[in-house]
């Protein structure tokens, strides 16, 4: 996949408000594989929508998202699976860990998908982020910033043309997010992927090549 | 184990799971029982003849004693018979031919006579039979003659003779150890011939030869003997139709009445059988919906796993694959146990029943196992369309 566009994309939540003021809504905007991106936006102006509507669950918009061209209201499920585990891979800002399953066991059911990294690479990542000892325990038991680092190992176990992070270090010291942006953008890299980044102001330090205001 | 079921099982409630096998369990066991056992106990009623249709009414005149004193014959002439084939609801007609000379005949089984007596024989149409023409053709000048033996002849045997005698019983398959020896007096000649049984008749209740046979020995045996049948055999497109009765009774004719009583009792074991499959269906569905009741609520309190599965690319068919396989053990399992509980509850009464009625030795559990198949695909299926369904709810976010 090599492009995502926005055409005068408005989320019905805001239709009806002339006061809309962003780089994205009602605005046609591109993101184009192999560069980075910012997307940053207070509280409430979207930010979960706008990953939405890429990710193909929500709909509630009126303009189009295309994908290469394609109208993305006329992807099928099938196809919408396929992306979803070899073109785009998405950091939730809610995380969506499973609370009853280890923390390798969270990144192993999606891997166990795409077959995409060895053991020992996830348990390099582990180490790297600093939570090797917390491999077995249950997500549920671990605090937020050690649950994000976990979703972002769950996000990075796939091939993918773009990477979509929404509030990847929201709970991250400068050292932990630092590492998480290091492991993030060597995985991009390789893989020559376009990264988008959601922020409400703290954000991973990155050499954004574009930063679109919601 | 795999992941996707260790995430998706938690919320499995053992208690609604247990509630829906028993009552899946009993209701099972009743509709498949129901069938099996009508299945069973429908031949003793039903019985054909392999080789008559049942379609056909063998009709004959009333014999009463107004009838007798007055010397008035009760066979068929000529006139009566073109009357019935003339009539609306009447196909073929047929008559039955008796022997115009003397017979005796003996019967053997396994080297024992069983019965000797003075007797006749008695032919219809060949069209009106149907077993394959090379058994039931006779070759002139030949010494052997097929023929066709009432059910009754074999009963006697089977349950009187037999026993006392420990010989063996006689089953349709068996009917070749007959050993039927004929003589046959008349027009000066003097002869002794066999017969090879090819089939027991429920419904008649004589002695058939073909109807080749009958020809040339009654020209043979009593060239200047002739008299008109005392009944004639009649195929009706409709067995129901009301004008058949009315003809019958109009003329003073009757029909024999033995396939009547057997479709009175038919119908009311098939009623009864009926009443209780229903209530076994009834069981059933309520045991379904239970199953499915708790199958929603699962798949309601999984609803984010179920939904954050499809969002990191797990298919809908993967992820509801788990319910619709529980469903499907579920309902394997109880079909299996069901059948087993049958086969040890037909053994009990097959076994009385087949000390009754020897011939319907070869009845197998296959109803059974049929309409438990059957039963199975249909439920599971429907189990698998719902589970599907609700997944693809989560899909699309309702």
């Amino acid at each position: 996949m090599e492009t995502i566009e926005f055409h005068s994309v408005l989320p019905q939540v805001f239709a009806g408000r002339g006061d809309i003021v962003s780089d994205v809504w009602r605005k046609d905007v591109s993101f184009d594989k192999g560069r980075l991106y910012l997307v940053e936006a207070e509280s409430g102006k979207g930010k979960s929508t706008f990953c939405s509507y890429i990710m193909g669950y929500r709909h509630d918009y009126s303009g189009d998202v295309l994908m290469d061209g394609k109208n993305v209201r006329d992807i099928g499920i099938k196809e919408w699976t396929g992306i979803r585990r070899n073109n785009i891979s998405y950091l939730f800002q809610e995380l969506r860990l499973f609370p009853e399953l280890t923390a390798f066991e969270n990144v192993e059911i999606k891997n166990r998908l795409t077959g995409f990294k060895t053991r020992s690479d996830i348990e390099r990542w582990f180490d790297m982020l600093g939570i090797a000892d917390k491999m077995n325990t249950r997500v549920g038991q671990m605090s937020f910033g050690q649950q994000q680092r976990v979703a972002m190992m769950r996000a990075l176990v796939q091939p993918f043309d773009f990477i979509l992070a929404d509030e990847p270090v929201s709970h991250l010291d400068e050292g932990n997010s630092a590492i998480m942006g290091d492991i993030m953008m060597t995985e991009a890299r390789a893989q020559g992927a376009g990264v988008i980044v959601t922020s409400i102001g703290k954000h991973m330090a990155l050499d954004y090549e574009k930063v679109y205001r919601l | 184990m795999s992941l996707v079921w260790k995430l998706l099982r938690s919320h499995v409630s053992v208690p609604q799971l247990t509630g829906f096998f028993f009552a899946n369990l009993f209701g099972m066991f009743i509709v498949l029982l129901g069938f099996q056992f009508y299945r069973d106990v429908l031949p003793v009623f039903t019985a054909q003849d392999s080789f008559m249709r049942s379609d056909y009414l063998i009709l004959s005149k009333k014999v009463g004693t107004a009838a007798a004193l007055s010397g008035r014959t009760h066979s068929f002439d000529g006139a009566e018979r073109d009357d019935v084939a003339r009539q609306s609801f009447a196909g073929k007609v047929g008559k039955f031919t008796s022997t115009e000379y003397k017979v005796d005949a003996n019967m053997g089984i396994a080297g024992h006579s069983v019965l000797s007596s003075e007797l006749f024989f008695e032919s219809v149409p060949d069209d009106f039979i149907d077993i394959p023409l090379k058994d039931w053709h006779y070759e002139e000048g030949s010494k052997e003659i097929p023929i066709i033996l009432p059910r009754t002849y074999i009963n006697m045997y089977n349950f009187g003779f037999a026993q006392t005698h420990s010989l063996p019983k006689i089953s349709d398959g068996l009917v070749g150890m007959i050993d039927f020896r004929i003589f046959i007096q008349g027009n000066g000649h003097n002869d002794l011939y066999s017969g090879r049984v090819v089939g027991l008749s429920n419904r008649l209740t004589t002695i058939l030869v073909p109807q080749s046979f009958m020809d040339w020995s009654n020209a043979y045996y009593a060239p200047d003997a002739h008299s008109d049948p005392t009944r004639l055999l009649l195929e009706v497109s409709n067995p129901a139709d009301e004008s058949i009765a009315k003809y019958i009774d109009a003329k003073g004719y009757e029909v024999e009445s033995d396939k009547l009583q057997a479709e009175k009792t038919t119908y009311f074991l098939r009623m009864i059988v009926s009443l209780v499959m229903a209530v076994g269906l009834v069981i059933s569905a309520l045991s379904f919906y239970i199953l499915m009741l708790s199958i929603y609520l699962l798949v309601q309190k999984n609803s984010a796993k179920l939904e954050n599965l499809l969002l990191i690319g797990y298919t809908p068919a993967r992820v509801a694959m788990p319910y619709q396989m529980l469903a499907a053990v579920l309902n394997i399992i109880v079909l299996l146990l069901t059948l087993i509980l049958i086969y040890v509850v037909r053994g009990y009464y097959m076994d009385m029943i087949v000390a009754v009625f020897p011939q319907l030795e070869s009845a197998t559990l296959l109803p059974a196992i049929l309409a438990g198949l059957l039963l199975l695909v249909i439920v599971t299926v429907l189990n698998v369309l719902i589970i599907r369904n609700k997944v693809m709810k989560i899909w699309y976010g309702k």
